[in-house]
């Protein structure tokens, strides 16, 4: 049978019997519609809400551990270094690994000043990660590629700057905040031996920069008041090292370089050196709670966008805390830090700083070796099919998932069994369609059964008579299938735009909840068809069976 | 058996089984032969068979016993495909109620036949359909839908669909059975024209006097069997 004729037939008959075809399509328009909606539900809560609070792609490892008296311990395959890290990279669908250790010491932080117009002020927590485990992720979130490079303007202060650029001889150049993500910014590291520094050299109590000249000493203003705690003995800084004396300070001391400030040698004295604010990385997801959960609370106004937080200066007093026991007073340390870009490996209640400046502190306050082991590692893997793959490899290797990410597998496998349930609800539906389109095929060819022995006698076959029921059917599964495909796009706006309305203040809402892959549609269509050819397999079979002989008789 | 005849039968016999049980026998040991060219009309009270026969040499009925050729062909020998070719090919049928889609055009309605195995291009069947319309009078009608025509336009739209693939045989039930007289005879009168210039065979089952006397030949069943085959009035 030539298919324009097919088709044509297949249209008159479906004119024909407009207002019952119209009926049993709503099924499938309605079970369609429900099966493309939660596909796309499912895979937008994936992608656009737990994505954006644990990356599926993204593993932290730590070395298994079980509970003794109530505490846990490591157990089995030895510390977590060098070694172990290249281990865990060659596993089979890993892309990258990196180790990672968090702060050991007790620490605080102030600021936002500039933003809030008040400090605020709180204990700090921070990760120490290899500079390049954040550094693509840092130009992407910062779009460091398209950097505008528009007419610069004078300025005087950075604020005068447009965002995505700051004030440099007087003038606004842009500035890619990702690139002062370094493993080894221009900071002091007090130190006493040379193992202690990363460069291998401590000379006059610091550790020298590699391939960098050694920092100038400098002078605190008095009104400088680097934080609200430090109690600055004018007299006690005033009797260090003479101005002439090698590494000695001038009381006349120039200022600190542009980019630069005075950071003091302990909180009780003037004496420092000019450094540059240590890089620090904070996960996006603590604007956001910021934003939904603290600022009301805080009286402060909610931060618009991520952009007005790149080069925001913040005070960090290591080795002080709100909480715990204080460090002695020389071996604290009080330095700005400053905002250079934004990770979702960062920890949401801390900061991501450079490696070697958490390995160094931890030494400095709490003894631990600064090549010592890393307390966990994170793997990137090469798509989220690889992810249960590598998490059973690594753990025949002794490691076990660190709370984080065991509650980003939980999280995922909660969201993926309750789509795949209503998935399952909307086959349910479809499956009902099915059985209505049954029923509707089944009277259509009793009622048509006279046409039928018609197109017998004047030369249609068994075959031909089936092939045309049936196209009947994908014709109305496909028409089904694309007004399904619609609504369920439909509602998904509709949902997005009621959600933006009414759950604004929601933390972690996405713009959108829903995703549609692109084999969504082909397969919500495909199921549709099928649906539709199955549920009038039986009427086609009867029609094609059909005597026309007989039905012309009982004419 | 000839082959020049178009239809011999000898000994058709068919019988139906009841649902209730046991079996009718609607046609028994019928001997019939139907030249070439011949207008033949079937008549007989209610019951007589005449469906029955009219279906067996449409060959849209093959159960039966016997043996019944069309044009030489062994009905019994061709499997189901084979026949539905043989019926697009050879036969072309003419309902008492016109049996046209109504959600076709009288065009396509006409064109219909050559959907189903026949491979003919598409500009010749239009062409050929467009001229079989003009040749019963409704050439203007291609792209009316079949409902606005009356009846006798609508009989001689069934009539050109059966014509388009050209069959050498025309099988009618009650032809003018939804007619009134008048257009009963125009139609009688193209069927004479259609034998006339295509030597078209014609096996018409009818009730009506008009049409029996306008065929060559008549065969009265009787009972499944035949009574009497002449030319007098049934």
């Amino acid at each position: 049978m030539k298919v324009r004729r097919l088709l044509q037939l297949t249209l008159q008959n479906l004119r024909t019997s407009r207002v019952r075809t119209l009926l049993a399509m709503v099924g499938i328009v309605v079970g369609t519609a429900l099966l493309m909606f939660f596909l796309g539900l499912g895979q937008g809560l994936r992608e656009r809400v737990l994505n954006r609070i644990f990356p599926v792609n993204q593993l932290e490892l730590e070395p298994r551990s079980v509970q003794v008296f109530g505490t846990q311990q490591v157990v089995g395959q030895g510390p977590l270094d060098d070694s172990r890290v290249a281990q865990l990279t060659q596993l089979p669908g890993v892309v990258r690994a990196f180790g990672k250790r968090k702060s050991a010491f007790p620490a605080r932080l102030w600021g936002g000043k500039e933003l809030l117009g008040y400090n605020l002020f709180t204990e700090a927590f921070f990760d120490g990660m290899p500079v390049e485990m954040l550094r693509a992720e840092l130009a992407t979130f910062e779009h460091a590629d398209a950097k505008p490079m528009g007419k610069s303007a004078r300025c005087d202060v950075d604020l005068d700057c447009p965002a995505g650029a700051i004030c440099v001889d007087a003038l606004c150049q842009p500035v890619v905040w990702s690139a002062h993500w370094r493993a080894t910014p221009a900071v002091a590291l007090p130190c006493g031996k040379n193992d202690e520094c990363q460069s291998g050299t401590c000379v006059e109590g610091r550790c020298a920069l590699a391939n960098a000249p050694p920092l100038a000493r400098c002078l605190l203003d008095k009104t400088a008041g680097n934080g609200r705690d430090l109690e600055f003995d004018a007299e006690r800084g005033l009797t260090a090292r003479p101005c002439d004396a090698a590494g000695g300070w001038c009381k006349t001391a120039e200022p600190c370089p542009e980019r630069m400030y005075c950071a003091a040698d302990h909180p009780d004295t003037m004496l420092g050196y000019c450094e540059e604010p240590l890089p620090a990385v904070i996960n996006p997801l603590l604007l956001e709670v910021f934003n939904t959960d603290m600022a009301r609370s805080l009286g402060a106004v909610p931060v618009g966008s991520l952009a007005v937080l790149y080069g925001v200066r913040f005070h960090v007093a290591f080795g002080d805390s709100f909480f715990t026991k204080d460090a002695a007073r020389p071996m604290q340390q009080y330095k700005q830090a400053q905002v250079v870009g934004f990770s979702r490996k960062a920890p949401e209640l801390g900061v991501a700083l450079p490696l070697a400046i958490v390995a160094h502190w931890n030494h400095r306050l709490r003894g631990e070796d600064p090549s010592g082991p890393y307390d966990a590692v994170l793997l990137e893997t090469a798509d989220n099919e690889a992810v249960p793959q590598v998490i059973s490899a690594a753990e025949s290797l002794g490691f076990s998932l660190s709370r984080k990410s065991q509650a980003a597998r939980t999280a995922g496998a909660v969201i993926f069994f309750t789509a795949l349930g209503l998935v399952l609800l909307a086959l349910v539906v479809l499956a009902v369609a099915g059985v209505q389109i049954a029923q509707t095929f089944a009277m259509l060819v009793h009622e048509r059964r006279r046409e039928i022995a018609v197109l017998r006698a004047i030369g249609a076959t068994g075959s031909d008579v089936a092939v045309l029921v049936l196209g009947e059917a994908a014709l109305l599964g496909l028409l089904g299938g694309l007004a399904g495909v619609a609504l369920a796009w439909l509602g998904a706006v509709a949902v997005d735009a009621a959600a933006q309305h009414w759950l604004a203040n929601v933390p972690f809402l996405p713009e959108g909840f829903f995703v549609f892959p692109t084999w969504s549609a082909p397969l919500a269509l495909g199921v549709s068809l099928v649906c539709c050819v199955l549920g009038a397999a039986v009427p086609a079979r009867r029609a094609s069976k059909l005597d026309p002989a007989r039905v012309l008789a009982e004419a | 058996m000839s082959t020049s005849a178009a239809v011999v039968a000898r000994g058709l016999r068919r019988r139906f089984a009841l649902e209730g049980g046991g079996v009718v026998t609607a046609l028994d040991g019928v001997d019939l032969d139907i030249a070439a060219g011949e207008i033949v009309a079937i008549v007989g009270r209610s019951g007589a068979g005449k469906s029955t026969l009219l279906n067996l040499i449409g060959a849209i009925d093959r159960g039966y016993e016997g043996d019944l050729a069309v044009f030489g062909q062994e009905l019994r020998r061709l499997n189901e495909r084979e026949l539905a070719r043989f019926r697009n090919r050879q036969i072309g049928f003419v309902f008492q109620s016109f049996n046209l889609l109504p959600g076709l055009t009288v065009g396509d309605n006409v064109m219909l036949p050559a959907s189903f195995g026949a491979e003919m291009p598409d500009a010749l069947v239009r062409t050929r359909a467009h001229h079989l319309l003009d040749e019963v009078g409704l050439g203007d009608r291609f792209h009316q839908p079949p409902m606005q025509l009356s009846g006798g336009e609508r009989q001689r739209v069934a009539i050109a669909r059966a014509l388009l693939l050209e069959p050498p045989l025309l099988v009618c039930d009650e032809p003018t059975g939804s007619l009134d007289t008048a257009t009963a005879e125009q139609i009688l009168q193209l069927f004479q024209d259609i034998r006339a210039k295509r030597g078209t065979t014609l096996v018409l089952v009818t009730h009506d006097p008009a049409v029996a006397r306008s065929a060559d030949r008549l065969v009265r069943l009787e009972r499944g069997r035949i009574a009497g085959t002449s030319l007098e009035a049934p």
